[in-house]
């Protein structure tokens, strides 16, 4: 983008409220307007890491090995978070010494863990965007929250501003660290996106080239995106399918009939089922209350407790 | 994108720029120079080779013994990724971790290139040779094979050889092997691999089988359990106990995980099928006899599950039919662990299980590609022959013993007896590096073969044989495929049957030509056409052979767990995770650098200790502590983890290599190393649980490195984040 | 206040970026700009190809000299560009396709050289791959795509059936967009003609063109970051 088209366009790139400021830009060029979004479902999800290798595999993500990983320098995109169950003890006992292992004693383990996988939420009104002092992150005409590596400077503002933690910065040129890709490994890079470089930040894209692929696809055909076009690469290995994947306009989408049976809409920040005390629903979306406007529905969790 | 049928060999041949010459485009070069790089030019590409379009060629993936069926995307004649084949009954279209790192086995960089002849690099010619004078001298009872699980026309060909060697041994290990749950399935219930139908279970109580994680055949398990939890199955959402010392990833899945004491699995089998037969349930005579005198109370005292719970779980199965019962590992790795599992298969026989969701399975109609798999009795019997000095010429083949054997084996030290000692393998690991020659492997991307998977997905008597095929050309010009390599040692001993095969791809298209009409392939009047069929989807469904025995109806006699020695008080659980498994895994950066699942460590191996015996021993997180049990000492880092039984400590297999690569090597602690070397009484299987270890505290504490942050992936305090509920307070009908 | 700070940040972005901007002066215009002369392994005539066949000498004994170019269409070599990211550089079956069959140029220095290629020298290296150099080089974060533009300009704005009725001048103008008319009298070995940066590449995605043969309709190209940036 030029200066000028920057300056231009730069309301347009900026959303504080999706509804504020009129939603999406259309790209005349599509048959109808697409947004991309997800829903996980956190009962299907095992935990098992697939979506993090496959995503490592599509990606190009430098393993940064043992030391770096213990800097908080991990590039995973994709990350499985684990966590237990609350004990069911007053908190407050634990809290003033924030003595783990008096936690850990604690933790509810007869229902097994939790795993949620996070990733970059995409969201609407995405924190991240409004803070970069040179936009290289913003907002794309088919909802997604665009990193353009070239134009970053490493401010990591938007890191810090991203309240679910899914930007990772380049510490290092990674293809010059002994860790990433040695000789051949370097072969299996995939040749759709680039390698990062030193000093700038990066995130999940929803899988850019594959969606670039199936718009691509589509426009030549004359026809518009289908579910069976574009699946995303943690999407497609998930073992259990826990993850769609699509877009939200389309009513005919997975993720579109998965958003409206859960009552959950993107542009909400507070839905109106949250309200109802009797509501058997589990959509919900993380940190909703902030509102980025994410664009990933979560489904809860449900075990049986009378066993 | 396109999958296509075509002539193999014209493909490979038109790739020679696009392999290698190609400016790797992707690859950090931000700068714009014309006239630098290449353009991906060919000399004859097939019409489907097009520049930047992935071209998908089917196959089968080779990370594990469950045998997906993977579809490679090939850009400009290098694989770059893999997915499942959504054709398969196995996996549908779906891959774990541990399969999408199959692209790291290939591409990576501690690759065995050439012949090594006593560390020295030879030709093929030469090598081939060496071989030729060692087996000159040795009869066939002085040649001995060891392999992995092997089958298809690998398993035909080395059949063919060792029947040209005069030589029977051959020896099959898998260093974690059910070897178990084979014996005792065919046992119990007259099939020793019956497909398990978790999708058409209202309950599932799994006893230590970790079937999201690393049993059996864990893709399809996953989808499985994915139906299985489904709101709008007709069954109705099903559900999931997991009863186990160590929670595995099955456990961190379940709606109730029970700490059972180490051992005892069998004991509340048997006394599920009293308090079933109490509850009203129609137990079949001989189970009702074995489980007589298993009072709950009993039961409780014994295994350390209260009775309410025992009631809750009788409860449970008597409402929720067709349940499954299942063993897996953590019940049958004792001395008693045939038991175990034989009280388990009792209580499924009592439940009316068996033939509802423990479906006969169906083997293939080639009983000469069947998968010939094994246990640690191979490996003893081809231990005690090393230590007797028996063998002259030893071959290895997918298995790395020196580094999975237990240390009180000594299998290095007898190995190291053997004339002439010969590994076929794709890393130089312990294995390899003791041996005398090392014969380069091509990677799973690179070879021919076919395979039979031993656990089958589907319907009915399906069956099916998967193919093989390189999805790029080799990386390096001197490796060979298994295939080939058995083929070069069978022109030596046979050249009139085989010097009319010029490689092993022209052995198995004769081979499968030759049974076209058995194939499914009587319609296709071409050979060519049959072929460029059969590679295109690389799986040829078949109609397999039901043969069921006679259950026994033995009721098992349940001896009881070894009583704790009091200076080696902890009971240690070996833990196999889902993607390094048994260690062949360890050199792939992707697997180390993703988290174990439940304690989120990277890079290392770790003790979980249960938060209560850590206070009382005095051991915080990161602790450098000593492991010890009879057979020796290994040092890790402590974990404090609340899903382990108080009186066992975990760690996870896998770790510890002293060679293998760079990501491998040096890489956590070998527990194999200090495992006691116990058996099953009945099926001479090594009892991976039957170590009993001491932990103690060293000076020294690290700060482990692992994906949860400090407080331990606690969310007090905290939004809604990750949200669980009670199934009471849903309705999952409406979903979609 | 958020408007404000909005801008401030904005303001500051300015200057960095105008900073960058006057040092680097990037190119945004539209004129011409030679790249450098690529040393191709064979000095392959662009003009012979797919020039105008404009008349030298009708009469001419030797038949290179009756002609300037063929009026190949451009995609009958680079075939992929209707289908795929790259255009693509012909496979030496096809060079060898035509030429084989043409005798009159079969001794020159350039077929010669190509026919070794494909024939190997001694019996060796036969089918050897063209060692092409790449004239049009993009960095690694660009993503650009030759079947949208040639869908777009040659198909849906109809030169396809321009062509189709004889000649490739339909192409070769939806070509000369970006790489200048390659195929010009005087042209042989492809050499870069225009800038090919971002400045070069926005300022026609600002432009006005004609969604169909009509020309009644018109469109922009997108202006959004991530669609060229991968």
């Amino acid at each position: 983008m030029s200066v000028s088209n920057l300056l231009e366009n730069w309301s347009k790139y900026r959303h504080t409220h999706p509804l504020d400021d009129g939603g999406h830009a259309d790209w005349n060029a599509y048959p109808s307007p697409i947004k991309w979004a997800m829903s996980i479902d956190l009962d299907a999800c095992t935990g098992c890491n697939a979506c993090s290798v496959a995503c490592y595999a599509e990606n190009n993500l430098p393993v940064v090995g043992k030391d770096k990983y213990a800097h908080g320098q991990a590039m995973h995109w994709m990350r499985i978070e684990r966590y237990w169950g609350e004990p069911e003890k007053a908190i407050d006992e634990f809290d003033s010494a924030m003595n783990f292992q008096l936690v850990a004693q604690n933790f509810d383990v007869d229902q097994g863990a939790q795993f949620l996988p996070m990733l970059c939420q995409q969201c609407e009104a995405a924190p991240c965007e409004t803070v970069c002092p040179v936009g290289a992150t913003n907002h794309t005409e088919d909802g997604l929250n665009s990193q353009i590596y070239n134009r970053c400077i490493g401010s990591r503002y938007c890191s810090a501003n991203c309240p679910y933690k899914v930007r990772y910065f380049n510490w290092y040129s990674y293809p010059d660290q002994e860790h990433a890709w040695p000789e051949p490994l370097n072969q299996q890079l995939n040749p759709d996106l680039t390698v990062r470089t030193k000093g700038v930040m990066e995130k999940c894209t929803f899988c850019k080239q594959r969606t670039y692929t199936a718009r691509n696809d589509a426009k030549t055909e004359g026809r518009e995106i289908r579910d069976e076009d574009v699946q995303t690469a943690c999407q497609q290995a998930c073992p259990t399918g826990a993850i769609s994947f699509g877009n939200l306009f389309n009513p005919e989408s997975t993720v579109a009939k998965q958003w409206s049976a859960q009552q959950v809409d993107l542009v909400k920040e507070k839905q109106d089922k949250d309200g109802t005390p009797d509501n058997k629903l589990r959509g919900y979306r993380i940190l909703e209350e902030l509102r980025p406007f994410p664009s990933i529905m979560y489904l809860e969790r449900v075990r049986e407790s009378a066993v | 994108m396109s999958e296509n049928g075509f002539n193999r060999r014209d493909f490979l041949k038109t790739l020679g720029w696009g392999g290698t010459a190609v400016a790797l485009s992707g690859c950090g070069n931000t700068s714009i120079e014309d006239g630098a790089e290449f353009v991906t030019s060919y000399s004859e590409p097939a019409d489907y080779v097009i520049p930047s379009i992935g071209v998908y060629y089917n196959s089968t993936c080779a990370q594990c013994d469950a045998g997906c069926n993977i579809t490679g995307r090939v850009r400009e004649g290098r694989v770059i990724k893999l997915e499942g084949n959504a054709a398969s009954a196995i996996n549908h279209g779906k891959t774990c971790g541990l399969g999408q790192a199959g692209v790291q086995a290939h591409y990576n960089p501690d690759r065995v290139t050439q012949p090594k002849l006593n560390g020295q690099t030879v030709t093929w010619e030469q090598a081939l040779a060496a071989i030729s004078e060692k087996l000159a001298g040795a009869s066939g009872a002085e040649v001995a094979f060891l392999t992995g699980g092997v089958s298809g026309h690998v398993r035909a060909l080395l059949d063919n050889y060792l029947a040209a060697l005069g030589s029977r041994e051959h020896f099959v290990y898998e260093a974690v092997s059910p070897a178990v749950e084979r014996a005792v399935n065919t046992k119990m219930y007259g099939t020793a691999m019956p497909r398990y139908r978790i999708d058409k279970a209202r309950a599932v109580v799994s006893f230590g089988a970790d079937f999201l994680g690393a049993w059996v055949s864990p893709v399809n398990f996953s989808q499985q359990y994915a139906k299985f939890r489904k709101g709008n199955r007709p069954e109705g959402r099903g559900v999931l106990v997991q009863i186990e010392p160590k929670m595995t990833l099955t456990g961190a899945n379940a709606d109730r995980w029970i700490a059972i004491r180490p051992g005892t699995e069998g004991i509340l089998a048997l006394g599920l099928i009293n308090a079933l037969g109490a509850a009203g349930v129609a137990v079949p005579g001989d189970a009702a006899a074995a489980a007589k005198d298993y009072t709950t109370e009993r039961v409780s005292a014994e295994t350390g599950v209260s009775a309410d719970q025992i009631g809750r779980l009788a409860t449970l199965l008597k409402e929720r039919t067709p349940s499954l019962v299942l063993a897996g590992s953590a019940a049958e790795g004792y001395a008693n662990g045939s038991q175990n599992a034989e009280a388990i298969a009792l209580l499924n026989r009592a439940l009316g299980n068996v033939g509802a969701t423990i479906e006969t399975s169906a083997s293939t109609p080639f009983p000469q590609l069947a998968p010939r798999v094994g246990n640690r009795a191979a490996l003893t019997a081809l231990n005690d022959g090393l230590a007797a000095g028996k063998y002259k010429v030893v071959f290895t083949c997918g298995t790395n013993p020196v580094y999975s054997a237990p240390a009180s084996l000594k299998f290095a030290d007898n190995y190291a007896k053997a004339g002439f000692k010969v590994a076929l393998a794709q890393y130089l690991d312990e294995t390899a590096q003791a041996a005398d020659l090392v014969l380069p492997l091509d990677s799973a991307m690179e070879a021919w073969a076919t395979s039979v998977p031993e656990y089958m997905g589907g319907e009915g008597n399906y069956t099916q044989l998967s193919v093989t095929q390189p999805l790029m050309e080799r990386l390096y010009a001197d490796t060979r495929s298994t295939g080939d390599i058995l083929l070069a040692l069978l022109k030596q001993r046979s050249p009139d049957e085989y010097s009319g095969f010029e490689d092993f791809y022209a052995y198995l298209r004769s081979a499968l030509l030759a049974n076209k009409t058995a194939l499914g392939g009587a319609g296709e009047a071409d050979d060519d056409v049959f072929w460029n069929v059969t590679l295109s989807q690389a799986i040829i469904p078949l109609q397999g052979v039901v043969s069921k025995s006679a259950p026994q109806s033995a009721a098992p006699a349940l001896s009881a767990p070894a009583a704790a020695d009091a200076s080696y008080p902890l009971r240690l659980i070996p833990s196999v995770s889902a993607s390094i498994r048994d260690g062949r895994h360890a050199n792939e950066p992707w697997l180390q650098e993703s988290p174990d699942p439940l304690t989120t460590i990277v890079w290392d191996s770790w003790v979980e200790i249960h938060p209560k015996k850590a206070a009382e021993l005095g051991i915080v997180e990161g602790d450098i502590v000593d492991v010890t049990s009879k057979s020796g000492t290994i040092q890790t880092q402590a974990y404090i983890f609340p899903g382990i039984h108080p009186d066992a400590v975990s760690m996870p297999l896998g770790y510890g290599h002293t060679a293998m690569g760079r990501y491998a090597k040096g890489t956590g602690a070998n527990v194999y190393s200090i495992l006691d070397a116990v058996y099953d009484k009945d099926t001479g299987e090594l009892a991976l649980n039957e170590t009993s270890v001491k932990i103690s505290k060293t000076d020294k504490r690290v700060i482990i490195v692992k994906e949860e942050g400090p407080a331990g992936g606690s969310q007090v305090n905290r939004a809604k984040i990750a949200v669980k509920v009670s199934a009471d307070k849903v309705d999952l009908s409406k979903e979609v | 206040m958020h408007r404000f700070l909005r801008l401030t940040i904005l303001l500051a972005g300015m200057f960095v970026a105008t900073g960058s901007h006057a040092a680097g002066q990037p190119f945004t215009g539209t004129e011409d700009q030679l790249g450098p002369e690529v040393p191709q392994p064979i000095e392959f005539p662009h003009n012979r190809h797919a020039g105008k066949g404009e008349v030298i000498d009708s009469g001419a004994q030797d038949p290179t000299q009756k002609y300037v170019g063929m009026e190949i269409n451009c995609m009958y070599c680079h075939t992929y560009a209707r289908r795929s990211m790259v255009s693509g550089i012909p496979p030496l079956r096809k060079c060898i396709g035509c030429h084989q069959s043409i005798e009159s140029v079969r001794e020159a220095p350039r077929i010669k050289k190509l026919f070794e290629y494909w024939e190997g020298t001694d019996g060796k290296d036969a089918q050897k791959p063209v060692p092409w150099l790449k004239v049009h080089d993009l960095p690694d974060f660009v993503r650009f795509n030759h079947e949208r533009h040639i869908q777009r300009f040659y198909f849906q704005q109809g030169k396809v059936t321009q062509d189709e009725a004889g000649g490739n001048d339909g192409i070769r103008e939806v070509c000369s967009y970006c790489h200048g008319d390659i195929a010009a009298k005087n042209a042989t070995v492809a050499r870069r003609q225009k800038p090919i940066t971002m400045g070069w590449c926005a300022n026609c995605h600002q432009k006005d063109h004609a969604v169909d043969a009509t020309g009644t309709e018109t469109a922009r190209g997108p202006n959004d970051c991530f669609t060229c940036h991968k």
